[in-house]
């Protein structure tokens, strides 16, 4: 899982640093910043999400209890990205965020379908 | 109104999540306990699958966060 984990990660940092040349290069500045904010907070979310997993899987094995999987502290993350954007109209817009929140799921997802096919073709 | 929008989109929001992780954990619980040597597979399964089982509720949260403050 961590291998996967690893380049998952590596993806979204190359689609942040193709969001950051668009910020810098381009004149859509509140695009690519709503953009680049949504990323890092998602960036957080799948990370969250994998340490939250990975002691998950250990403390079953080990016959020990776990308390929870973090959905509370992960919606909480995406309630400040949207406060943020909500907060300061004039350098961020929504739907972007949104859009941003969304880019590490979608890396999973794309990543999985593609690492199936290439298991089973 | 706008807080009863709010609220109805962030309550099923959840409960379609605790639903979705209740399911996916127990299984992994049920696997894990049963067979060890599987926890990596197991432990990505899971991983994808309270992915996707997230994206959503991450969106009706956002949106009823918008709805709040409109």
């Amino acid at each position: 899982m961590q291998q996967m984990f690893q380049r998952q990660q590596k993806y979204v940092f190359y689609l942040l640093s193709l969001y950051t040349l668009g910020w810098g290069f381009t004149s859509y500045k509140t695009f690519f910043l709503s953009l680049i904010l949504g990323t890092v907070i998602s960036l957080f979310l799948s990370w969250n999400l994998a340490r939250k997993v990975e002691k998950f899987g250990r403390a079953v094995a080990q016959g020990k209890k776990v308390r929870s999987i973090g959905t509370f502290s992960r919606l909480a993350a995406a309630v400040l990205a949207a406060a943020i954007a909500v907060e300061y109209p004039q350098y961020f817009s929504i739907i972007p965020v949104v859009i941003g929140l969304m880019t590490s799921y979608t890396v999973i997802i794309i990543d999985f379908l593609l690492c199936k096919n290439k298991q089973h073709p | 109104m706008n807080l009863i929008a709010a609220a109805i989109a962030v309550g099923l929001a959840a409960l379609g999540a605790g639903i979705g992780n209740g399911l996916i954990v127990g299984r992994t619980v049920e696997g894990i306990a049963r067979q060890p040597e599987l926890r990596p597979t197991l432990q990505t399964t899971m991983f994808i699958g309270v992915a996707l089982v997230e994206a959503l509720p991450i969106i009706g949260v956002v949106i009823s966060f918008i709805v709040m403050n409109r």
